[in-house]
């Protein structure tokens, strides 16, 4: 026993070595990447990245963080506190026409997934009916969309800014709402509304397929480090892939990263999530490649903002969106 | 073949009719109670749902005034704005059940406080505090609690949420719009609310217990589980996320109901993973929050109760009918011990051992009446015994003598043949068969001055000894009589009246006598009464002779008997007989009759006499065929021959 000793001595002086070796081999370039939202499957590509190493065998370190209602993404940006973020077309364009200098690095969304949804029981079938009528839609953003489709039908209704809940709607405070498809649409199924008793109107039927989600950084981080932010695109592309191809694990990863962030959960809503935002993410008819944003949007987005807010882009497509992929 | 006892008999019938008694009441037992326990049970539930309603209404209801009376005070200018967050403090510390409570003022409701105000007190610890709620970040207008109330101008109950300042604690917020008078219109100018914590939902919840495993949940107006045995749905999942998960319709459609606030007792159309049988459900709303509350139970456990009673009841039955075997075979084996013992007496009676000790029986019951049978029996029998040997010995001595009597009587007779191996013009055969030892037919053959044949044949009346003695007198008294007379009308006339003389016992016999001259072939004969004989005549025609005009004799002393002559040719033959043979009876009383006498001569008019007798006694046994014979055949034939 007693020889026994000086081996084992020397063994774990061995794995330290090693250890340490690997500690410094570990000290990759880090990114961090701020998402527009709190953690549910609308991300599930990003956190199966993450979760799988694929940006890790991308060489590069990736920190995911969430906004909080303090504190917005694009604060984040600005500051200097997020390296890159998750953002819709329409309100990063926004935020460039005042002055913050993003561009696009990539277009994950391909489609509008904004909806008008009213009851039935309240005599709404057809846009139109929409006329007059209390119309709920998102205090936080998301409104030019919308705004812009009844404004160019010439639908005029009382707009309700609500908060992220669909209660004002299920209480009948209002006759109808704007919902994600991903997300609001199917609480108010979760609510006990069936789908049949829901007549439903998506923007994107009416011209106004606009994509959402896309990757925003400085244009100077673009500048500085568009290598890591090629391989972080690439990295996350594969990811999305991946929880497209394994969804209960991309779940479950959803579901978890929820959990440490003391959300409640609900896998039935988030295979709901993950199944729409894959949805979203094919090309469709359109004639654009994963990941890419395609010009008509650009301009058509661009159109919509300038309508609502009398602004439009004073910069063009190539000064928006920096392709990344070959 | 295995020999079963009595008592085994007994046990089988009783064991079989118990068991059908038992089957019977036991089903209609378990219908019953079935039914009893259900209806308990219905009761039971909607009990313990209506009271989890009331113990949360007591929380609930009582909470609601609070903001109603303050809201109330608001609209009549009651509370100055400045008083407001002292008057707020004083609710908490008056109202344990309350966490918080803001009023909350629509946008630049007071010139002089900018675009938010809202005083809001809050529990932390043990302490109150306070705090203005409304920032760019916190825009409450727009915040259910408050924007709900006011579109639907109605107070509300907010869906439960965690807390996010006070230690995951889950709540909810009754809001309550208020309004003031402005340019002389009611107005709405703000919120009410208060906060209450739900932790002792848990505690009310958690003790609503059914059965095994029965359960007590309850949902948000949305459906969310805001209680459940399971924590992991929570706040998690609503009804409608586990019907989709489970794929189970039916839980969707009854969360549907629940969160419209029905109440409903019924058979849950849905499968649950926590059971896999059918499944009950009560639900009822809860008419403040229009929450609703759902308690479920297996429909298995309901009646698991009545299964255990089942096993049990089975089992006692099971153990009665065994007892009831045991004893009942030991109380017959007990009653009936004796029978195998009178059985085992009876045998040895049987064999002849009268002196047989029977078993001693002390009980004054059926069984001491067998005995006393058997006793008076093993007497009666002892004393027959006695009387039957001796008795016995008498009739054997009887018999013995009747022997002797039918050798000598049948010695009387002549009976070998052919008689007259010298006298070749004659062939004789005849047979009597007494039908008891000794008989009263006869019949006798002799030569009469060499040349005369000499025949007759008799039936006396009665049978038996009697008959047999009459029989010998009349043979006797023939022979004599014949011995000096060859007139037959003589000798049966002189046989009458010697019959006649003291025939006290008034007997008599039929009795046909004929004499044929074996020179010429004439027949002469006289027939006292007896059947009529049949002629055969060569060429193959056989008859009987006419039926006679005179009585049997014996009868009448002085009756004056005639004769009749047929002339006979060679080959002719004479067959004679008593009513033995065509009155001969089977077993259906049918004689044998005339028409069949005639018949059997008709078919062997050919045959010697010995042929023709014995077929004719072929037929008579045929027809008989083993019925006791009741009367003495006698037949006789005569043959004249060439």
């Amino acid at each position: 026993m007693n020889n026994c000793v000086p081996y084992l001595q020397k063994t774990v002086v061995l794995i330290s070595i090693l250890l340490s070796a690997n500690l410094i081999q570990a000290q990759l370039p880090k990114l961090v990447f701020a998402l527009q939202w709190m953690p549910q499957a609308q991300f599930a590509g990003y956190y199966v990245a993450q979760e799988k190493g694929f940006y890790k065998d991308a060489g590069i370190e990736v920190e995911i963080e969430h906004p909080s209602a303090y504190i917005k993404a694009t604060e984040m940006l600005a500051s200097g506190k997020a390296d890159l973020i998750s953002f819709s077309l329409i309100t990063a364009m926004a935020a460039k026409n005042q002055g913050l200098d993003i561009v696009n690095i990539g277009q994950i969304s391909q489609h509008s997934a904004i909806m008008f949804v009213a009851k039935k029981s309240k005599g709404i079938t057809d846009l139109s009916q929409l006329k007059g009528k209390k119309v709920g839609i998102w205090k936080s953003g998301f409104d030019e969309v919308p705004k812009a489709l009844l404004a160019e039908k010439n639908i005029q209704v009382e707009w309700i800014p609500v908060s992220s809940t669909v209660n004002l709607f299920m209480m009948d405070g209002i006759d109808a709402m704007t919902v994600m498809v991903y997300n609001e649409y199917n609480q108010i199924i979760n609510n006990g509304l069936n789908e049949d008793e829901l007549s439903v109107f998506a923007v994107a039927k009416y011209g106004y397929d606009v994509p959402e989600d896309g990757l925003y950084c400085l244009k100077s981080t673009y500048e500085n480090k568009k290598l890591q932010l090629e391989k972080f695109l690439q990295a996350t592309l594969k990811g999305w892939d991946f929880a497209a191809n394994n969804k209960e694990y991309a779940i479950d990863v959803v579901l978890n990263r929820m959990k440490l962030a003391h959300l409640p959960t609900n896998r039935v809503h988030q295979a709901w999530m993950l199944d729409k935002v894959l949805e979203l993410m094919k090309p469709g008819d359109k004639n654009v490649a994963a990941g890419k944003l395609k010009e008509s949007d650009f301009l058509k987005a661009g159109e919509i903002l300038g309508q609502r807010n009398k602004t439009r882009p004073v910069y063009g497509f190539s000064d928006f969106y920096k392709s990344l992929l070959k | 073949m295995k020999k079963r006892t009595l008592s085994a008999h007994i046990i089988r019938n009783v064991l079989l009719f118990c068991a059908g008694l038992f089957l019977v009441t036991f089903s209609i037992y378990y219908y019953f109670i079935r039914n009893t326990i259900k209806e308990t049970t219905r009761e039971n539930a909607i009990f313990l749902a209506d009271n989890t309603v009331n113990r949360i209404e007591q929380v609930l209801s009582p909470a609601e005034k609070v903001p109603e009376i303050v809201a109330k005070m608001l609209e009549s200018s009651f509370l100055a704005n400045d008083s407001l967050l002292p008057f707020l403090k004083s609710i908490l510390q008056n109202n344990k059940n309350i966490y918080g409570s803001t009023i909350a003022f629509e946008p630049d409701f007071f010139a002089d406080k900018g675009l938010y105000y809202a005083p809001y007190v809050f529990r932390k610890g043990n302490s109150i505090c306070s705090t203005m709620l409304g920032n760019q970040d916190y825009e409450y207008f727009w915040m259910d609690w408050y924007q709900i109330p006011k579109m639907t101008n109605a107070s509300y109950w907010s869906e439960p949420y965690y807390d996010e300042g006070g230690g995951n604690i889950l709540m909810t917020t009754y809001s309550v719009p208020f309004y003031t008078m402005k340019e002389g219109k009611r107005t709405f100018s703000g919120i009410v609310t208060i906060d209450i914590s739900l932790d002792w939902l848990t505690e009310i919840m958690s003790s609503v217990k059914i059965f095994k495993t029965g359960y007590a949940f309850l949902l948000s107006r949305n459906g969310v589980i805001i209680s459940h045995p399971k924590k992991d749905y929570v706040m998690n999942q609503s009804i409608f996320t586990i019907a989709k998960e489970n794929n189970q319709p039916g839980m969707r459609t009854i969360g549907r109901e629940m969160i419209l606030g029905k109440s409903n007792f019924i058979s849950a159309d849905f499968k649950s993973k926590w059971h896999s049988g059918k499944l009950w459900i009560i639900y009822r709303g809860l008419p403040s929050s229009h929450w609703s509350i759902g308690v479920i139970y297996p429909d298995n456990e309901m009646f698991a109760s009545l299964h255990k009673i089942n096993i049990l009841l089975v089992f006692l039955i099971i153990a009665g009918l065994s007892l009831l075997s045991f004893f009942t075979v030991k109380i017959i084996n007990k009653l009936t011990a004796p029978l195998k013992k009178f059985a085992d007496s009876a045998r040895l009676i049987a064999a002849g051992n009268f002196d047989v000790q029977l078993p001693e029986i002390k009980t004054e019951d059926e069984m001491k009446e067998l005995h006393n049978s058997f006793s008076f029996m093993q007497k009666e029998l002892s004393e027959y015994i006695v009387n039957l040997k001796d008795t016995t010995a008498a009739k054997e001595k009887i018999e013995s003598e009747l022997r002797i009597a039918r050798e000598i009587q049948m010695a009387m007779i002549p009976h070998i043949f052919p008689p007259f191996p010298d006298l070749p013009q004659v062939d004789v055969f005849a047979i009597l068969k007494s039908a008891k030892e000794v008989g009263g037919d006869l019949y006798d053959f002799f030569v009469i001055d060499g040349n005369k044949f000499c025949f007759a044949i008799g039936d006396v009346s009665g049978k038996g000894v009697p008959a047999s003695l009459f029989m010998a007198v009349t043979r006797t008294l023939v022979r004599s009589i014949s011995d000096k007379e060859v007139s037959p009308a003589v000798i049966v006339s002189t046989l009458n009246k010697s019959l006649s003389l003291n025939n006290e016992s008034s007997m008599f016999v039929t009795f046909f006598l004929g004499v044929l001259n074996l020179e010429t072939g004439e027949l002469r004969y006289s027939n006292a009464g007896h059947n009529p004989p049949v002629i055969i005549r060569k060429e193959g025609t056989a008859v009987m002779f006419e039926k006679t005009k005179f009585i049997p004799v014996g009868l009448f002393e002085d009756f004056e008997y005639g004769e009749l002559t047929l002339q006979l040719g060679h080959g002719d033959k004479i067959f004679l007989y008593t009513d033995g043979v065509n009155e001969a009876e089977n077993a259906d009383n049918k004689l044998f009759g005339d028409d069949n006498l005639m018949g059997i001569i008709s078919g062997n008019v050919n045959a010697s006499p010995r042929d023709l007798i014995h077929k004719m006694e072929e037929a008579v046994a045929s027809h008989v065929d083993g019925y006791t014979q009741s009367d003495d055949i006698t037949m006789m034939t005569i043959f004249f021959n060439e």
